[in-house]
Parts: C-alpha cells; sequence; structure tokens
C-alpha cells in the first residue's frame, strides 16, 4: 500500500446557476495576460452542448487521453512513437479557431471619436492580432442553447442514443438543460504529465497537484492534445503551455481556489482524499463497466488505522490525515455515493467529482394544454428529462445503472426533506424510496446539511502545506520575499 | 628609458642584409629553370598525352609542332585549348575534335616553364624522325590480358580496400565508375567508366597516374606517387570496367528526374489515404458557414 494524498474536488450541478462568476475570477487572477487571455483554466458549458474548445469531448478529433491496450493503457495521441511522428506537426492540435479568437473593444473611440451623424462605436479589436476583426464566437457561445442545431445536437454524448430519443430531448415540452462547470481534474493518471517530451508536467507530492514547470517547457503542445479534458493551453505569448494550478499559492496559505471562493451557488467542495498508488495501473486499465468501481477503490478510508499508518510511513503529515477524515469530498464520493468523475473512459482518474442534477421530470401537453405537474410532485428518475443513457455517457463510462443509483440516492434525500419540511407527501412512499437507496433518515438530513446548509469551513477543507516549514530548512525566506510570483526567472526567447 | 615603437635603424639594416641572399637566391632559381629542365618539365606536365616522336597518345604527337603552329597561338593553346576553340580558331577545333573532344587540361605552370617545354619539343624534333602519322594505330593494351586478382587488387586500390602505399587518397573519393560492387563515387572529377577507350587505352591512363597533369589531381597526390604495379592494377581494372560497361545497357539519363517525380507522386499519393481521416479544419466550421449564410 503506498498511500499518498490527493486534494480533490466535487462539484454540486444541482446548485449551479451558470454565472460564470468562477471563470471571471480565474480570469482575473490567471489568464488576463497577453498570450493567455484566450485560456479558460476555468469554463462552464450548457449540456447538451459542444463546451470549450468545441467538442473536446469527441477523442475521434482530439485523440485525448488513454485507451485500453491489454493489461495497460497507452495514450490515444501522443506517446514515445506515435509523438515522435507528430513532433513538429499535430494534426490533433486543436487550432485558435477550435477555441475562438479573443478580443476587446476599442473604447477609447467612445470618448475621442470626432462629432459625426452617427454615435460613436467601440469596434472590437482582437487580442491575438491587434486588427479589427468580425467576432465570430466565444468560449460560451453555447450557453443555455439546449436544442440547437450548431451546440447542443452536436453533442457527443448524443450519439449513445437512438435518433428517436435524441429528438425526443428536444421536443420543447421536455428540453432541458444543465450546466457544467470545469477545471483541471487533476487526475490520478494524468495524461498531459504521460506525453510530454521535455518532462515538464509533473504532479506535486503532498497534495497531487498537476502543473507545468515553465523553465522546462518546450512548447511541444503535447499536453495540449493529450489531455482529453483540453485543460491545458498553449501560450503564444511566452511559447511554453499553461494550465489550471489549482490556485496553489492560495491553497498554500489556507484559502480555496478563486473559483471556489467566489461561486455564487456554493456548488464547489475541496478536501483531501487518501489513496493507493499502487492501485492507479490496474483501476487505470479496468473495463469499461468496472471504471468507476475500480477508481473508487482506489480511494481509501481515512480512518482505518490500516491507512493511517501508512500514509504516516509515507510522510503524509496528521494534519493531512486529519484534514482527509474532514474531507467533504471523501464524504459526497465514498460514503454518500453521489459523487462520480467526468468521463471515466479517458481513463486518467479524474479527481474531479460531480453530484449530477436531479432536473425536472417531464410535462405532458393534454388538449393542447401545457401541464408541468405530474401524479405525485416528482415522477421517477426514469422520467427525468435528460435520459440516463445520456448522464452515463457523461458520468460513467456509460454504464447507466451507475447513475440512476445516484439518481435514486439524490431523490431519496429531496422527498426525504421534503417530508421534513412541508410535509405534503406519504411517509410510506419517503420511506420506501430511502430504503430502496439503503439510506438512514440520518444520512439524508447529513447530505441535505452539506448540500445547502454548509459553511465555508466545511466545504473548503484545506489542509496546511507545511511549505514554509521545508523551505526554511533550506533557506532563508526573508532573502526572496516580495520577489517570488508568477513569471519567468529568465525571460523566454521563444514564442512570438 | 627603451623606445618600442620606433623602428631600430640598425637592426633594419642587418635584416636586409641578411634576407639579400636569400631573395637573390630565389631570382636566380626561378631564371635558372629556363632550358634545362625542359624536359624534366614535360615529363611532369606532358608526357602523360604527348611524346615527341613516336606517334600519338592521348593527344597528338608533339614533334615539329614549334614549326608548324607560331609560338603564339601555341602559348594561347596550352594556357586554354577552350578559349581557343571558344574565339572560333578552326585549327583549334579541328584538333580538338580530331582527338575524339578530350579537353586538354588547362595549364597554370609559369609562361618561362612553357616557353622551356617547346625549346625543349623544338630541340628533340630536329633530332628524332618524326614518324608518319597513322592515325589507325591502334594502343596496345597490355591490361587486357591482367589476370582476376590482379583487376581484384586494382578494383580494391579504387575504392580504396587497399591502401594506396605512398598514401595517396582513393580514386573513389573524386572519380565514379559503374561497377558491379563498387559503390557510388566522387563527383568531383570525371566520370572513369569509360576511361579507358576515351583515352586511347593502357598508354593515357599510365601517363596520367605516373604523372597527373590535372592540377587538383597534381595537388593531391604531390609526394604520395602512386607506384608502378598499383598503376598496372588500377589500369587493367579500367579496362575490365570499360569493358563491361560495353555490353551493358545504358540507363535513361532523366531516371532520376522521373524517378523522383514518380516517388513524389507515390508518397503524396500515400499520404493522403494516410491522414485522409485527419482535422483538416476548425471544428466550428459548420457553425461558421451557417453564421455566413444567415447574414
Amino acid at each position: 500500500m503506498d498511500v499518498r494524498s490527493q486534494v480533490s474536488m466535487v462539484f454540486h450541478l444541482d446548485k449551479c446557476i451558470g454565472c460564470h462568476t468562477c471563470s471571471i475570477a480565474c480570469k482575473n487572477i490567471w489568464t488576463d495576460r497577453k498570450g493567455a487571455e484566450y485560456m479558460w483554466w476555468n469554463n462552464v458549458e450548457t449540456k447538451p452542448g459542444t463546451g470549450y474548445p468545441t467538442k473536446w469531448e469527441n477523442q475521434d478529433i482530439y485523440k485525448g487521453g488513454w485507451e485500453k491496450n491489454g493489461d495497460t493503457v497507452s495514450l490515444k495521441g501522443a506517446g514515445k512513437f506515435k509523438g515522435l511522428k507528430n513532433i513538429f506537426h499535430n494534426p490533433h492540435m486543436p487550432v485558435l479557431d477550435d477555441y475562438y479568437e479573443p478580443w476587446t473593444y476599442k473604447y477609447q473611440d467612445l470618448f475621442t471619436a470626432p462629432e459625426g451623424d452617427d454615435q460613436p462605436t467601440a469596434r472590437p479589436v482582437s487580442l491575438v492580432t491587434g486588427e479589427h476583426m468580425d467576432v465570430q464566437s466565444g468560449p460560451n457561445w453555447d450557453d443555455d442553447m439546449s436544442g440547437s442545431i450548431d451546440y447542443a445536437r452536436q453533442d457527443v454524448n448524443l450519439e449513445k442514443l437512438s435518433a428517436a430519443e435524441r429528438e425526443a430531448m428536444f421536443q420543447l415540452e421536455r428540453m432541458t438543460l444543465h450546466y457544467l462547470p470545469r477545471i483541471c481534474n487533476h487526475c490520478l493518471n494524468p495524461a498531459c504529465v504521460g506525453s510530454c517530451p521535455s518532462g515538464a508536467l509533473y504532479k506535486r507530492g503532498e497534495d497531487g497537484i498537476v502543473l507545468i514547470n515553465q523553465e522546462r517547457c518546450r512548447a511541444w503542445r503535447m499536453c495540449v492534445t493529450a489531455c482529453p479534458y483540453k485543460k491545458s493551453y498553449y501560450n503564444w505569448n511566452t511559447g511554453k503551455s499553461e494550465k489550471c494550478i489549482l490556485c496553489y499559492p492560495r491553497l498554500e496559505s489556507g484559502q480555496a481556489p478563486a473559483c471556489f471562493h467566489s461561486c455564487v451557488g456554493r456548488i464547489r467542495y475541496l478536501g483531501v482524499l487518501l489513496y493507493d498508488a499502487d492501485k492507479i495501473a490496474a483501476a487505470a486499465a479496468a473495463p469499461d463497466d468496472r471504471l468507476v468501481d475500480a477508481q473508487m477503490d482506489i480511494y481509501l478510508d481515512p480512518f482505518d488505522p490500516e491507512v493511517i499508518k501508512q500514509a504516516r510511513l509515507n510522510g503524509v503529515a496528521d494534519s493531512t490525515i486529519t484534514a482527509a477524515q474532514n474531507s467533504p469530498v471523501y464524504k459526497f464520493v465514498k460514503v454518500w455515493k453521489l459523487a462520480l468523475p467526468l468521463h471515466p473512459e479517458f481513463r486518467t482518474l479524474p479527481n474531479l467529482f460531480y453530484v449530477p442534477a436531479l432536473l425536472p421530470t417531464m410535462a405532458t401537453v393534454s388538449d393542447g394544454v401545457y401541464n408541468s405537474t405530474s401524479k405525485s410532485l416528482w415522477n421517477g428518475v426514469e422520467s427525468n428529462r435528460l435520459p440516463m443513457k445520456y448522464l452515463a455517457s457523461l458520468f460513467s463510462a456509460g454504464d447507466t445503472g451507475k447513475v440512476t443509483e445516484v439518481m435514486k440516492r439524490l431523490m431519496a434525500v429531496r422527498l426525504h426533506r421534503r417530508g421534513v419540511t412541508v410535509g405534503d407527501l406519504n411517509a410510506a412512499e419517503i420511506s420506501q424510496a430511502l430504503k430502496e437507496v439503503q439510506m438512514e433518515p440520518d444520512t439524508a438530513d447529513a447530505i441535505f446539511r452539506l448540500t445547502a446548509l454548509a459553511t465555508f469551513d466545511e466545504r473548503f477543507v484545506i489542509p496546511p502545506a507545511h511549505r514554509e516549514e521545508s523551505i526554511e530548512m533550506l533557506e532563508n525566506t526573508g532573502d526572496v520575499k516580495g520577489n517570488t510570483g508568477f513569471g519567468f526567472k529568465e525571460k523566454p526567447v521563444r514564442g512570438l | 628609458m627603451k623606445q618600442v615603437n620606433k623602428p631600430n635603424p640598425q637592426y633594419m639594416r642587418k635584416t636586409f642584409f641578411f634576407f639579400l641572399p636569400i631573395t637573390g637566391f630565389f631570382l636566380f632559381s626561378i631564371s635558372a629553370t629556363h632550358a634545362q629542365d625542359g624536359e624534366a618539365i614535360f615529363k611532369q606536365n606532358c608526357s602523360a598525352c604527348h611524346k615527341v616522336g613516336g606517334g600519338r597518345l592521348v593527344g597528338p604527337d608533339l614533334a615539329g609542332v614549334t614549326t608548324k603552329r607560331t609560338e603564339e597561338w601555341l602559348m594561347k593553346w596550352t594556357r586554354s585549348s577552350q578559349a581557343l576553340i571558344k574565339s572560333g580558331d578552326a585549327d583549334a577545333k579541328a584538333i580538338y575534335e580530331e582527338y575524339s573532344s578530350i579537353m586538354m587540361p588547362d595549364q597554370t605552370i609559369p609562361n618561362g616553364d612553357i616557353k622551356a617545354i617547346y625549346t625543349f619539343i623544338a630541340g628533340k624534333s630536329e633530332a628524332a624522325t618524326v614518324a608518319a602519322p597513322t592515325v589507325a594505330e591502334t594502343p596496345v593494351s597490355a591490361s587486357a590480358n591482367a589476370t582476376p586478382e590482379v583487376i581484384e587488387l586494382g578494383k580494391n586500390l579504387f575504392i580504396g580496400s587497399n591502401a594506396l602505399s605512398n598514401g595517396g587518397v582513393a580514386c573513389i573519393a573524386c572519380h565514379n565508375v559503374n561497377y558491379t560492387g563498387v559503390i557510388p563515387g566522387g563527383l568531383l572529377a570525371k566520370d572513369l567508366t569509360t576511361a579507358h577507350s576515351r583515352l586511347g587505352g593502357d598508354a593515357g591512363i599510365l601517363g596520367i597516374l605516373g604523372a597527373p597533369p590535372f592540377p587538383a589531381m597534381t595537388q593531391a597526390y604531390k609526394g604520395k606517387t602512386i607506384t608502378e604495379p598499383e598503376i598496372a592494377a588500377l589500369t587493367a581494372f579500367l579496362n575490365k570496367v570499360d569493358k563491361d560497361t560495353a555490353n551493358q545497357v545504358a540507363s535513361s539519363p532523366y531516371l532520376l528526374l522521373y524517378g523522383g517525380i514518380g516517388g513524389l507522386g507515390g508518397i503524396l499519393i500515400l499520404i493522403y489515404f494516410l491522414w485522409f481521416a485527419r482535422k483538416k479544419e476548425t471544428v466550428k466550421k459548420d457553425i461558421y458557414d451557417r453564421q455566413l449564410k444567415s447574414i
């Protein structure tokens, strides 16, 4: 047993209102630099939709992630031979048009334009070329566009649905959408790290954050294609690739990452998971129907004395073990089994888990009258507006059983709380729902509490970093006070 | 105080008297090469292709040439026969064509040396009985009877498997021959595949290898002369190469061009099929096209 700690995340999709505050918080801190304008380390997508960059989930186009290769896994579009073959021209690389051309407006023209017959306008200018441009697309132009030809109907997750099922999804009476905020998953088996020819990417030992060493990056951009979530971006100005750093400077000082901190819907949870690194290889190569279970088996019980003993032997600090015991992520993922990884079939073992949204169930139309209510307030999850097959394609590699189970647990909690707060439901129906998912009313209350009423400190259980102690053993931190931050020790000579 | 920058007159005078005899010696030795060394210079530079009396080799027999032509014409020819031909001299052109259009290398030796050579030729022509210009005379090829071992040795010397005993560089560095088992050689100098017949048999090759008349070759083999047995072996080898080539079908000189075009086409077709499914345009193309249509 090789016990390590991983800072992991849960996003509760039922709570996301799609306001993009997280994206803006991240942009203002990290990616408003030249060359980084098009990067959205955090972005919010609408599902069904094509996301950002467009159609990122379609690995036939981008060749990201791993594929099963006998007892092991190999990179789909990178690695020694495939990587070398494409090292000077990688056809699977997303181009700027697959993202969008970033722009700003010439606001000064509004003030300095000479008097004329027309209102002065602020024309859009490209942030890449500096020329006037016609804006063709943006990073979230599929926002709320469920049912659209260009976005929703191009969603790659619809592939497993029959034509009739797809058509039914986009009928006006049952059309729906939910949001999908995405950041780097800081995977246990990161394809970006595996693909880098320069060895510039690495996974931090103490908290598992995946980072790109800006001194060693040689701009091969293999990570850009290899990451199936397209969360590694190339900065054309510095000639280096960049990605979400999970705000590690904030984490080290005990603050939640900016997107977590700013989240209006309070959908985000952050905490430590202890995992067994020896099991990674087997879990990544598990057969499709066992993928989610195999990944869940990697995460260990932080209360198990044996796990604690092994963790200490591995140098995991006691404070980190305590943080793992209080981790909201551990509760959502392992104890309550409510959260699932996004696209486990990419086999990177992502550490960002999603609680799927309990969307409104189907409405009916009778005699031309739209009727949003039904026999009971909530029908069974089977009549969910989004088919289980669709959700299974997102969260469980196509295993509808897994998603249905999670939805039933969520529904049981909601029925239970309806009984407590409103009391208009049949008690037998509620206990039947709880029994079906083997959940105690106490557990349902605890889930409700962490979902709806959790305080800041309950949502973000950040382990002390202990970086200061280890650095102070080697050097006097006073020497560099005020001198460090994001940037370069030596100015890079590559790039534009 | 010692003056460093000002020249010391006493030192200057000493230097002058030191260099005087040396300079004098060089001046004397240059002028002294005039007549005495005519024979030696001829042997060094001309005898590979020419004889004075005794018939033609690669080039014509030079007996009596000094009376037949003016000194000016001879000097021009020797400096650059091609320039003379290009200037429209009919005699020069006739000679060039008579001798199978083999160009005589331009000579860069001093004027004095050339004059010395003609002085030598004039002297010798008087003594020698001018042989009748029997054009039909075919040179004897002793090398045709060479044993396979000698030819093999010649081949090894040519390609450098056996080093030349005086350290000369192997022929293949600058020359090419088409012969089974010999890799393509250098392109710096002439292709030697048909050299044997082109140079008029053994005599031409023996002469050239004995005293290389071409400037680059002269430099390359200065002080590294090729020994008699080596020359014999190389001559035998070149004879064999020549004879074998005569039986081969000549390949088209455009083979490389056509082959290259064909190969490129093949590779392009292969690439087209190999990468047919690759991402060629942005994934948003449909959206952009629809945007344009809706305007």
